[in-house]
């Protein structure tokens, strides 16, 4: 009985004090970002300048799983709980769409004059029934590396079509093969089958006036005879310019053979421009970025990838957590990204900063690729984006390993996503 | 008179039994707890629409989910006819009947099926449709999986139990050397082979076979159908005979040597020897062990999550898919149940096959 009472005294004691002290306690703001390459470090920065400004917020940033899909896993435990612990989260360009009701609408929150600074296209990715549910951070889109070095030796220009790029990679192939580098292959991408195959096919149909698999009113576009042209000539590739092994490839195994001098071409994220030019690079100088190369359509087309700051609806200071995301993503810190770590910044006026644009050149001779990305189908098709996805590059999977023609591909790949949606064929 | 007396006063061994009850009842609690509480979870939710972290509308769907899962269908596919000669289409090279495509015959409300594989019978021709045809091939992968392995681990695992169970030199340091595959962990275990069956000259097994000019030094192994399933088991197989062969190392040395010695006067040879004393006395723990790893298998998600990813599903793997990927809560614990049933049924097949029975 004794202990008991003491133990009530003290509990009482306790919730007194802690009441008292919650008035000068610093808020506690969490930050969940990424920890690939310089990316936590840079984010712990930013946290430290936040704070110096409002010593009344302490950040704690959060390092959350590199690989995408895990992280989404992390993401949802913490929603299905309804979880305060983390505010700001960092989210995939693919995302809002699917997790907007877990989000507040930053429109509320003071976004309502920084969004027009931005990317348009990103804001309206980001904008979920008229709410904008995560404020861009960086951009990614996908580039065409070439070797500048070899297209010279060889008296070849950097490709503006496919059909370009098919005949200098075997050109080049050819003749490096001869010199006795047998595994030099003429271009290489990403044809496994995960997201970073939805993401070259999307390009590929994009350049050849294919559509975008779903469009934005809602029409399901994928199976039209020019998406069967561009993915039967993609399939080409396997064995001939491309390795065969191709069809395992993710942005790393590419860059891999691009940066020990093993191949002619690669299709990628701008990631690889500031490692290609690293120390422990077989072509540092010797080669650059351009524009992936145009189908039909005239124009070369790149998938729109990058990430995004959102606040938790199950935050308990909403308004400081949204202050603190658009810090993060307020021009100056976005600024500082861009120099460190060439992420690309979603302010557009960042790309006539004469600091940037000396610390990574194209950022600016590429504002048009960046400005004009296509955004795979994520929030016309949420919350069944991540399902739309796997079956499209199963379906593209299944082309490039010659299990089913394009056609045939195509044509079960809209009954699918006619059944899986809901919305309708063109 | 006895019966009185029992009403009295309980006797010794009930109220040995009273106590036993009681001394039971917290284990009983923690299996409520943690065991039955869970699982009873998954399987009311398995018969919802639930969505993981999500505020949508919870719906009782019954058992749609374990239809949706589990809808086989068996259509005959009609030959295309040519519509001038009113005859059957032949393919004009190898004079074979052409038949018209699955995708017409197979129903499409309320769930589509999709095309499993074909087969004739008595001169028709017939296709296969599964409603989930990822979770069928899953089934399939996943059976494929845990009996080869299972099999390839109990024969390696004896063999090398055997050996290592004979007297040699440093015998202490290859035991402890042979356990060092299983004592990585799988994730990792698994991404060095996943360098190791790379699809260009940069993964080691493809530069071995060009030099014993197997391919040209380029198989995507785990992207081409024939070699994924087998470079999967291999990886497992690699891992796990250590623990077979530690478990079944363990049931030899508890054989008597003596017996072999009796055998041995009785003029039995070494065969006979292995198969009538060896075998059946190592058959206790030869049960124990391939209940563990049968079930281990077919429980199966590291191995195939790392190398094989969305491309080709275990069971495991594809419930892991439904729930984070597709956040379908509802279909993946019916998988869940599914995976449980399966286990069960093997379970008690060991049980009854191999005779382990309990004191009783």
């Amino acid at each position: 009985m004794k202990t008991t009472k003491v133990m009530m005294f003290l509990l009482i004691g306790l919730l007194v004090l802690s009441g008292v002290s919650a008035a000068a306690e610093p808020v506690n703001i969490t930050v969940a970002t990424g920890a690939v390459g310089q990316e936590l470090e840079i984010s712990r920065e930013a946290a430290a300048r936040y704070m110096e400004l409002n010593p009344n917020v302490k950040i704690t940033v959060l390092d959350t799983p590199d690989m995408v899909q895990d992280r989404l896993g992390l993401y949802l435990q913490f929603f299905e709980a309804k979880s305060p612990e983390v505010d700001v989260y960092q989210v995939d360009v693919i995302w809002p769409g699917d997790l907007a009701e877990h989000f507040v609408d930053l429109y509320e929150y003071g976004a309502k004059e920084v969004a027009e600074q931005h990317f348009p296209e990103i804001v309206e990715n980001n904008t979920v029934d008229g709410k904008l549910v995560a404020i861009p951070w960086f951009t990614d889109a996908g580039l065409l590396y070439y070797r500048t070095d070899l297209l010279s030796e060889y008296g070849l220009e950097p490709p503006t079509t496919w059909e370009e790029l098919e005949t200098a990679a075997k050109k080049v192939q050819a003749g490096e093969r001869a010199k006795g580098n047998e595994d030099f292959w003429g271009y290489v991408w990403q044809g496994n089958a995960y997201e970073g195959l939805t993401c070259d096919a999307l390009e590929w149909l994009a350049s050849n006036d294919g559509g975008s698999i779903i469009e934005f009113d809602g029409t399901i576009s994928v199976n039209n005879p020019r998406a069967v042209e561009i993915l039967e000539q993609a399939a080409g590739w396997v064995g001939t310019i491309s390795p065969p092994g191709v069809i395992g490839f993710a942005e790393e195994d590419a860059r891999a053979m691009f940066q020990g001098g093993n191949a002619l071409f690669m299709r990628n994220w701008p990631y690889c421009y500031s490692l290609g030019n690293g120390p422990d690079s077989a072509i540092a100088g010797k080669f650059d970025v351009s524009p992936l190369p145009a189908g039909a359509s005239g124009k070369g087309a790149a998938t729109l990838g990058g990430w995004q700051l959102s606040v938790s609806k199950y935050s308990k200071n909403p308004e400081v957590a949204a202050d603190v995301a658009l810090f993060f993503a307020s021009y100056e810190e976005q600024k500082a990204r861009a120099i460190q770590a060439s992420m690309n910044p979603t302010i557009m006026s960042l790309y006539q900063d004469p600091e940037v644009l000396k610390a990574s050149p194209f950022m600016g001779s590429l504002y048009d690729v960046f400005i004009n990305a296509v955004a795979r189908p994520s929030t016309v098709s949420a919350p069944r984006y991540n399902e739309v996805s796997t079956l499209f590059f199963n379906a593209v999977h299944s082309v490039l390993t010659k299990k089913s023609t394009a056609a045939d591909a195509l044509e079960e790949l809209e009954l699918d996503l006619q059944d899986l949606t809901g919305l309708q064929a063109r | 008179m006895e019966r009185q007396a029992r009403s009295r006063r309980p006797s010794l061994a009930e109220r040995e039994e009273r106590l036993a009850y009681l001394l039971l009842l917290p284990t009983f609690l923690v299996i409520l707890l943690i065991a039955i509480y869970p699982l009873g979870k998954v399987f009311h939710s398995s018969l919802t629409n639930q969505r993981f972290a999500s505020g949508e509308q919870v719906e009782f769907v019954g058992l749609g989910n374990y239809k949706i899962l589990l809808g086989l269908t068996i259509k005959e596919l009609p030959p295309t006819i040519d519509e001038q000669t009113g005859k059957p289409e032949r393919n004009p090279e190898t004079n074979q009947i052409e038949y018209v495509r699955p995708i017409q015959v197979l129903p499409r409300q309320p769930v589509r099926y999709r095309e499993l594989g074909q087969f004739s019978l008595l001169g028709k021709r017939y296709v296969i449709g599964a409603s989930d045809r990822d979770f069928i091939l899953a089934i399939g992968n996943t059976l494929v999986f845990t009996i080869a392995s299972v099999f390839l681990e109990t024969v390696l695992g004896l063999i090398i139990a055997l050996v290592m169970n004979s007297k040699f030199k440093l015998r202490g340091a290859m035991r402890a050397v042979m356990l060092i595959p299983w004592a990585i962990p799988t994730v990792v275990s698994a991404r060095m082979w996943q360098w190791m069956l790379a699809p260009t000259r940069v993964g080691i097994i493809n530069v071995l076979l060009q030099k014993l000019e197997i391919g040209n030094g380029q198989i995507p192994f785990l992207r081409t159908d024939a070699w994924a399933l087998p470079a999967i088991i291999a990886v497992d197989v690699w891992k796990t005979t250590p623990f077979m062969a530690l478990l079944l190392l363990a049931g030899l040395q508890l054989i008597p040597q003596d017996i072999y010695e009796a055998a041995e006067v009785d003029g039995a040879g070494k065969v006979r020897q292995f198969w009538s004393i060896t075998m059946l006395l190592l058959k206790p723990t030869l049960a124990v062990a391939l209940i563990f790893r049968t079930l281990d298998a077919l429980r199966v998600f590291d191995v195939f999550q790392v190398l094989l990813a969305q491309t080709r599903y275990s069971m495991a793997t594809y419930n892991y898919y439904q729930l984070i990927g597709n956040r379908e809560m509802g279909l993946s614990s019916a998988i869940g149940v599914i995976i449980f049933l399966f286990i069960f049924v093997f379970a008690t097949m060991y049980i009854r096959l191999l005779g382990v029975e309990s004191d009783e």
